[in-house]
């Protein structure tokens, strides 16, 4: 009987410590349907009186939202299938091997893994500029996020990889199959879940991503949803509540995959960051 | 040929194929622009030597002209301040978080993974609301800070210098209680339960309990989580960019913002880059210390 109301009151705790720790979510949302002059109001309203919905359609178009999406899903997309292709072989040859090499391997990723963007961008623009990437900006960003986030992506899979069990791949090459056959066909099913939660993570950091993609991209047709949020906010701006429509279509389609797959992506986190 | 191609599809060569494709484009797209930035450090840049790879090398003349900027010292000292507030804020409110979300009550494990949708939003929508919300006039920060009696005028977070790297910290805090919750209820959750129930046999209290199993048990997992909190923190530019852009006069500019403020506002390539090698060296002994302090995970 009173282990129920501890429960109960331990969840009340945790869901006004949630509420708390979510308000700035909320807040975005609000302000968003807020008119120009309940937005500047003091005391603020905690609940819209008049919710101006009309909002995200004029912002939408004011601002060429939908472009900017769409720059942002090609950047992304293409970040995670260079990934996904180059870094899941990668995984598992470093999930199947223990020996010095592997160790130095993973060490190295790992290394490469840390080094922060603002710093890496001063060589990889000149460079890019060197060799003539920059004319195609949306590759050389492709390229450099590849880069940058292939590491977490290789740690991630490779627990993945450990978990599937070799002996399964071992009785696929006793029955005849050659190692190619046996990866395809027995080893990348049986790791699907991992490399897909994985993918996703990769694809949501990689469309919320802004240095390499502010140093390189000048032409404002191919810039993401990040930059455009950017240029948006001046120093001195107080359309506060077009910013927040915008930012919330931008972040909306991320959130709701994130409820969707929570319970994967929290436990694909926490594998990876650990191991 | 033949033998390369069999090796390739049923032997050694398989896993050579798959590891050396990702590790050359990882050489070429991580570790080639690490050792162009080491070179460029000692060169002259501008913008009409950028396209050439023959530039003047000019010695250590780069980091003697950095060291003897007046504004290079505070920028450092900014950077310090930014990273040990924001580990310090994540790391005490996270592991608060984490402990009590490991009394384990039904939905405790839902709600506790509802935390990490900061860690998935774009970086520029945190430093958005975060600007909006650290408003001077007419944010809800202040409106809250007011109300409950602990400010009796108006906080300008963004402009007022004495506050705008706080600004910064307190958004980054925000964004990283989530990780290091979770990061430290894995840790937790590592813990045999039956060391406590001894610990409460012999009459140990709370804090007993938690300064005598909990610490030395997390030992390791604290260490990566600094470390890592450490890497994140140096590695945090969008929220610069988003509330403060630095400013205002530098008061809330740091390391890794001033590099690319450097190459990419004032076009000093080669300034940008001699910053980045220092912080780089920062961030890989960093690193070190998180790879050893996982390591015995790593080997398995």
């Amino acid at each position: 009987m009173s282990f129920a109301l501890r429960d109960k009151v331990m969840l009340v705790i945790a869901v006004l410590l949630a509420a708390v720790y979510l308000f700035p979510l909320y807040w975005m949302y609000v302000t968003a349907i807020k008119t120009g002059s309940a937005m500047f109001a003091s005391p603020p309203s905690f609940w819209p009186a008049d919710p101006q919905w009309s909002i995200y359609r004029s912002v939408w178009e004011s601002r060429n939202v939908g472009r900017y999406l769409w720059n942002s899903v090609v950047i992304a997309s293409g970040a995670v299938l260079m990934i996904a292709i180059l870094g899941t072989g990668c995984a598992y040859v470093l999930a199947r091997y223990r020996n010095a090499w592997v160790d130095a391997g993973l060490f190295l990723i790992l290394m490469l893994q840390v080094l922060p963007a603002s710093l890496m961008i001063t060589p990889i623009f000149v460079g890019f500029s060197q060799i003539g990437l920059l004319d195609y900006p949306r590759t050389a960003v492709i390229l450099a996020i590849a880069a940058k986030s292939m590491p977490f992506f290789v740690v991630l899979v490779r627990a993945t990889f450990m978990s599937v069990p070799i002996e399964l791949e071992e009785a696929a090459l006793v029955d005849g199959n050659s190692r190619f056959g046996a990866f395809f066909h027995i080893v990348l099913p049986l790791a699907r879940n991992g490399i897909l939660v994985s993918a996703i993570l990769i694809f949501m950091q990689a469309f919320g991503e802004f240095v390499y993609s502010k140093s390189m991209i000048q032409a404002i047709e191919y810039q993401p949803a990040s930059v455009g949020l950017n240029s948006f906010m001046g120093p001195n701006t107080n359309e506060w509540n077009n910013i927040m429509a915008y930012a919330a279509m931008y972040v909306t389609p991320i959130l709701a995959i994130f409820v969707l797959l929570q319970r994967r992506i929290v436990s694909g986190l926490t594998s990876g960051a650990l191991k | 040929m033949r033998r390369l191609l069999l090796s390739i599809s049923d032997g050694r060569g398989f896993d050579i194929a798959l590891v050396s494709v990702p590790l050359t484009f990882l050489f070429m797209m991580a570790g080639l622009p690490l050792v162009y930035n080491i070179v460029m450090s000692f060169q002259e840049v501008d913008m009409f030597s950028l396209g050439t790879f023959f530039r003047p090398f000019v010695g250590l003349k780069n980091y003697a002209t950095l060291f003897s900027m007046p504004e290079t010292w505070p920028i450092l000292k900014n950077t310090a301040l930014f990273v040990s507030a924001s580990i310090a804020g994540q790391f005490i409110i996270g592991f608060g978080l984490a402990l009590f979300f490991w009394t384990n009550f039904p939905g405790a494990s839902w709600l506790r993974g509802l935390f990490l949708v900061s860690w998935v939003m774009p970086g520029l929508v945190v430093g958005a609301i975060w600007n909006w919300i650290l408003s001077g006039d007419f944010g809800v920060l202040n409106y809250l800070l007011r109300e409950s009696g602990l400010i009796t005028g108006n906080i300008f977070w963004r402009s007022d210098p004495s506050f705008s790297l706080w600004a910064v910290v307190i958004a980054n805090i925000w964004l990283g209680i989530s990780f290091n919750m979770i990061l430290l209820s894995v840790g937790l959750s590592t813990i045999p339960q039956d060391l406590y129930e001894a610990a409460e046999l012999d009459g140990a209290n709370v804090f007993q309990r938690f300064f005598t199993i909990t610490l030395p048990m997390m030992r390791s997992t604290i260490g990566a989580i600094i470390s890592l909190g450490l890497i994140f923190t140096l590695q945090q530019f969008d929220l610069f960019a988003a509330i403060t852009a630095g400013g205002p006069n530098n008061s809330s500019n740091v390391a890794q913002y001033w590099a690319w403020d450097l190459s990419f506002r004032q076009y000093d390539f080669a300034q940008g880059a001699t910053i980045s090698v220092i912080m780089i060296v920062f961030v890989m002994i960093a690193s070190v210390v998180y790879v050893r302090s996982t390591r015995h995970e790593v080997r398995g």
